[in-house]
């Protein structure tokens, strides 16, 4: 008399959408810069041994990202930081080390909108007006605070900026470590490094990796069949799972001796000689990810052997954001991810895949 | 959702292993332990002795994993009751007893069960696993424990030493859930080793395996034992919306402190 619900995963979801990447109306650098916190980027191009000098530049171009240790969350809240770094260019702030299901997290956007994602102890003692979390059941035990930073009536002597600052600088301070970035559109002005150098300020860069699988077995895919014929090609449920068992390097042979995975690489696939994958793990904005698409759009410029290659984007599992400001939250997983496979012909598919306590993707 | 949290960390003797037990919760997840001590009285009169302060014990503690806090130590008493005069020492105002942070009963009789879902001012109530249930659960005194604010407790490590015990959990825990349907109860370990301890979301999907929902394991593991220890909070203080803390000899008055939205029936 077990319950039935043993016999169920946590919910998810997994959205897959089909363009052309030259089409005037193609959303998917919309898509892209929906998505605001990404911690891993990967491709995998088949039929690649080297990677092209333009790819390698536009990847060692990525830029630096910064944390912040110990930052008070006043400090986005004055008005020097919103002039400075808010309102020229898009800023985005994340804090470090913290679980959204468990712990106070905050989070700054590039349109201006800081986000305070607050256990019920601290919403009810920091006094600022928020939302329950739509994630938290009867007994409320999470509320969401947005404070936007660019409003009209948010200048330096109006009663909010007044009420917001008493609450976070004296009411109940609140401090992260902060993963920051700044995408500058060509204004002049302090840098991120020396407005925080009084504080604990580190400037990382991305970890890049690079490998190259050999005789990779690939599904054959049709562009414009997302659903994929029997004997003709995969569908898109079939080429997602594909590449997650690439990407965490499961082996695809189904060999007898392996406990670990049964998994078999869909029918039909060909097997690729080589295929180049790499991956890039940090603070990643999506300005970034836009001209990486763009420059992954222009490889099949030239005739090469492979049909299509794909870009997986990993958000962070604590982010209080997934897509535009619909809420994120971790039950038994926290992924946010969005992936795209470029054809040559330069169709696209993309999928947007949520874990439990997610809105679907738009 | 509060930070996850192990109610049942026996206070052993030894001071090393119980170190080395703190750093696999922390290293687990779990943001709060309490350490347990046992008073059984079918052994010879024991003395309730004043709880060793953690501080005392752990001169620095770990960092829970993922975060950047240290792991908090509570303490916590268990009385194991087989007689109705053995709970006249909770009803005493022994000074002793107000010093632990929780404190829980683990009755073996019916009529324990009752008295202690019903009168008795206790924050948990220690549900037997390793045996057979010698009463069934009835509905009153469940449904008025769950008014006032009691926790249901069911362990886990004796379900990883043995199988019979395995299937006595299971079905202890399962004849629970019919009565209470999944209100009031919290999951921990009473692991005396690292190696019998298990993350908080493995141990949400034994919940699951209990007959609780999703979102109702993963209470049992966080949002259940925060109302636990507010509700230990409350027995030091005057209704649970006063206490007061004493200041070192001055001329000014003794300071009472407010915390914020406390009462003496959790609504946390």
């Amino acid at each position: 008399m077990l319950p039935a619900q043993l016999g169920r995963a946590p919910r998810h979801l997994l959205v897959c959408e089909r363009g052309h990447a030259r089409h005037p109306r193609s959303r998917h650098a919309a898509h892209v810069r929906d998505h605001a916190y990404s911690c891993r980027v990967s491709f995998l191009i088949p039929e690649c041994g080297l990677l092209p000098e333009v790819l390698k530049s536009t990847i060692a171009d990525f830029g630096e990202y910064y944390l912040v240790r110990n930052l008070p969350i006043h400090e986005l809240v004055a008005h020097e930081f919103i002039d400075a770094f808010v309102k020229k260019g898009s800023c985005y702030a994340l804090a470090y080390k913290t679980k959204i299901d468990q712990d106070n997290t905050a989070a700054l956007l590039p349109n201006g909108k800081l986000i305070l994602s607050v256990d019920k102890d601290t919403y009810e003692e920091l006094g600022l007006q928020g939302r329950p979390s739509r994630y938290s059941g009867k007994k409320v035990m999470r509320y969401i605070i947005t404070v936007d930073l660019t409003d009209a009536g948010f200048h330096p002597e109006s009663k909010k900026h007044n009420r917001v600052l008493w609450a976070l600088k004296e009411k109940k301070p609140l401090e992260f470590d902060f993963l920051l970035a700044w995408y500058n559109t060509g204004a002049e002005g302090s840098t991120l490094m020396s407005y925080f150098s009084k504080n604990q300020i580190q400037a990382l860069k991305p970890k890049i990796t690079f490998s190259t699988l050999r005789d990779l077995q690939c599904p054959v895919l049709q562009s414009n069949d997302l659903q994929g014929k029997p004997e003709e090609s995969c569908s898109t449920e079939e080429l997602f799972e594909w590449l997650g068992a690439v990407l965490n390097q499961v082996s695809l042979d189904n060999k007898s001796s392996s406990f670990l995975s049964t998994y078999c690489c869909p029918e039909p696939n060909t097997v690729v000689e080589k295929a180049f994958l790499c991956t890039i793990t940090g603070f990643i904005i999506p300005e970034k990810i836009i001209q990486l698409l763009e420059q992954l759009c222009c490889y099949f410029g030239e005739p090469k052997l492979a049909h299509w290659l794909t870009l997986t984007v990993h958000g962070f599992a604590d982010s209080p954001v997934s897509w535009r400001e619909s809420e994120h939250g971790f039950h038994k997983g926290g992924e946010n991810l969005y992936n795209f496979v470029i054809f040559r012909n330069l169709d696209y598919w993309l999928h947007m895949a949520v874990g439990t306590h997610d809105d679907c993707p738009p | 959702m509060a930070g996850f949290a192990d109610l049942n960390v026996p206070q052993g003797a030894d001071k090393k292993s119980l170190q080395s037990l703190l750093e696999a919760t922390a290293h687990l997840g779990y943001s709060v332990v309490a350490l347990n001590h046992v008073i059984d009285f079918k052994e010879k009169k024991q003395e309730i002795i004043k709880p060793v302060s953690p501080s005392e014990l752990f001169p620095s503690l770990p960092i829970v994993q993922g975060t950047s806090k240290r792991i908090k130590v509570l303490t916590r008493l268990t009385l194991v009751v087989s007689d109705p005069s053995h709970c006249n020492l909770l009803r005493s105002t022994s000074a002793n007893i107000r010093l632990y942070d929780i404190i829980a009963v683990f009755p073996k009789t019916e009529k324990l069960f009752h008295i202690a879902c019903t009168t008795l001012d206790v924050d948990l109530v220690c549900i037997n696993v390793t045996e057979k249930l010698p009463f069934y659960f009835r509905r009153p005194p469940v449904n008025m424990a769950i008014d006032r604010g009691i926790y249901f407790e069911l362990l886990y490590t004796p379900a990883i030493k043995d199988s019979t015990m395995r299937r006595y959990t299971i079905s202890n825990a399962i004849s629970l859930m019919q009565i209470c349907k999944g209100k009031n109860i919290v999951i921990s370990s009473a692991a005396e080793r690292p190696l019998e301890l298990r993350g908080p979301y493995d141990v949400a999907n034994l919940g699951l395996l209990f007959g609780l929902s999703e979102g109702e394991a993963k209470a049992a593991v966080s949002t259940n034992c925060r109302a636990t220890m507010l509700h230990g909070e409350t027995r030091k203080s005057a209704c649970g919306v006063v206490y007061t803390v004493k200041k070192p000899r001055k001329v000014e008055e003794e300071e009472t402190a407010v915390p914020a939205c406390k009462k003496a029936k959790t609504q946390a």
